[in-house]
């Protein structure tokens, strides 16, 4: 087995003095496409947020035994301003670290790299606009640009098929299914049926965590990792069937 | 008729104004363009009112006016960034707070000064006509420096405003940015208050950016044309200040808002006639 990227050992965390998530154990593999799911406030984007470093931990360990990794990060859409005057371009590039922080301007490499990474999402039509004027997906596209452009070891995407076209959301996963064969990859979603097909191991965040090597996961499995979310999937996954919402 | 407007530029006071009233846009494009950004202009109302708090207690002290000020512009800028990055207390109810104590021990110390008491209305309304060449110094110092900065850190200043988490992902001195940008925002506003006043210098930091939002949603883009913008209006307010009488602050500010509402207006029937072309 390869040398993971990042290791969790006991990691507890939380907020002022209240803790969202205790004894969180994980480690990930360069190959690995984890689903991260769970409830609404059960410390999914905390998580996220630790691997990040953007979360100081009350508790435990966090390690990279490979050395420091390099993370992409697509935020949820809601946590974006998208009245802000900011242009396509100047968002992906925003992506890329300034080699001198001195003078921290691009190099003409670093502009090209731009440039390949917009022309690669079919993005270079739009550069210059502001993202306000965009699509739900051409919005996505551009901060999925922006997290991939310094090609990370590690790419977390929290619920990246929130405010987009079912189109889109097709486009998304085909893309991320080539991606997983570069980087690993971590997708939060609160909708386990519509990822559990793309995954290949499952986490169960719900204040603590359960990891599950395998992404068919049952309601009883579910109800022992005391992760309550609604399975509703199509095909070899155990699913739940819901009423026609039409009828009522 | 256009000469005898024009005739005023003969004026060393009026020339005095014009190029405060520029150099003022200036200043306000870069500062302005960051706070409607960042939707804290609020903030900057607090920093504005809470720095006569400083004018009066340094008129109490026999100290420059505008030093107090910067000094209780700074702190309360500082103090509003840490108590928003701390989350300890709601950000709008600090501002308030701090918003309404200003005032009140600038009226306070200005009440219980001694001897002469100064004329409150320079600092509510500004007196762009008397502004020196020390003034003026200070401002083309001030806005050679934001200029440099602007150039030189306006990806990070840029991504910082958009994105605080993105950007400390990768590696930005997110804090140290937001309070240099803090300081810089108290240091603006102070400045500024000189030429248009603590009521109504929030105005100059705000118009002409909303303005020049209706032609680009591009910040590096903004920044130019609010200055290009401020600058116009300004010049305008202030000739018809002279035309008319009244006082020069108030009428800047009456063009830069009249300026907005007809580009305004003009950019929403360009858009509705567009719109009736296409369906049609």
């Amino acid at each position: 087995m390869s040398v993971p990227l990042l290791v969790m050992e006991n990691v507890s965390t939380g907020y002022n003095s209240r803790t969202v998530l205790e004894e969180v154990n994980l480690k990930v593999y360069p190959d690995d496409f984890i689903g991260v799911i769970g409830p609404n406030g059960g410390g999914k984007t905390t998580l996220v947020k630790i691997i990040l470093g953007l979360q100081p931990i009350f508790g435990g360990r966090i390690h990279f035994p490979s050395g420091r990794i390099k993370t992409g990060y697509l935020p949820q859409a809601s946590q974006v301003d998208r009245s802000f005057p900011i242009t396509v371009r100047d968002v992906v590039a925003s992506g890329l670290k300034s080699r001198n922080p001195l003078f921290p301007h691009l190099s003409s490499s670093q502009k090209k790299r731009v440039d390949r990474m917009l022309d690669e999402v079919g993005l270079k039509p739009v550069e210059y606009k502001p993202i306000g004027e965009l699509s739900g997906g051409q919005l996505q596209k551009t901060f999925l640009s922006r997290a991939l452009i310094e090609k990370p070891q590690l790419l977390i995407l929290d619920e990246p098929n929130s405010h987009v076209d079912k189109n889109f959301e097709q486009e998304l996963y085909s893309w991320l299914n080539e991606l997983s064969r570069e980087m690993a990859i971590m997708l939060i979603s609160h909708d386990i049926g519509t990822i559990a097909p793309m995954v290949k191991t499952i986490a169960c965040v719900n204040h603590s965590m359960h990891y599950h090597p395998s992404n068919q996961i049952s309601e009883e499995v579910l109800k022992v990792y005391n992760c309550p979310v609604d399975i509703i999937a199509h095909g070899p996954i155990p699913h739940r069937v819901l009423k026609r919402h039409d009828d009522e | 008729m256009m000469s005898e407007l024009f005739s005023i530029f003969e004026y060393q006071f009026f020339r005095n104004a014009v190029a405060a009233a520029v150099l003022t846009s200036i200043i306000a494009s870069m500062v302005g363009t960051y706070m409607v950004s960042r939707k804290i202009v609020f903030i900057g109302g607090g920093i504005t009112h809470a720095s006569f708090g400083g004018i009066g207690l340094a008129y109490y002290m026999g100290l420059n006016p505008f030093a107090g000020a910067a000094v209780f512009a700074v702190m309360t800028a500082l103090g509003i960034e840490w108590l928003s990055e701390k989350g300890k207390v709601r950000e709008d109810s600090a501002i308030a707070v701090l918003w309404s104590l200003g005032m009140a021990l600038g009226i306070i110390f200005v009440f219980i000064t001694p001897g002469y008491t100064p004329n409150l209305m320079t600092f509510l309304f500004g007196s762009i006509l008397s502004v020196g060449k020390g003034d003026l110094l200070l401002l083309l110092i001030f806005s050679v420096l934001l200029c440099i900065y602007f150039v030189v850190f306006f990806r990070p200043v840029l991504y910082t405003a958009f994105d605080p988490e993105f950007a400390r992902t990768k590696g930005i001195a997110v804090s140290a940015y937001r309070y240099l940008m803090s300081i810089i925002m108290a240091l603006a506003i102070v400045l500024s208050i000189r030429t248009v006043g603590i009521i109504l210098v929030l105005s100059v930091f705000t118009i002409p950016q909303i303005t020049a939002m209706i032609f680009t949603r591009d910040f590096s883009r903004v920044v130019p044309w609010a200055a290009a913008l401020g600058a116009f209006g300004s010049v305008a307010g202030l000739m018809a200040a002279y035309v008319l009488d009244i006082p020069a602050s108030a009428a800047v500010i009456f063009f830069l808002t009249v300026q907005f509402l007809i580009i305004k207006a003009c950019s929403l029937l360009i858009r509705n006639i567009k719109r009736k072309r296409v369906s049609g």
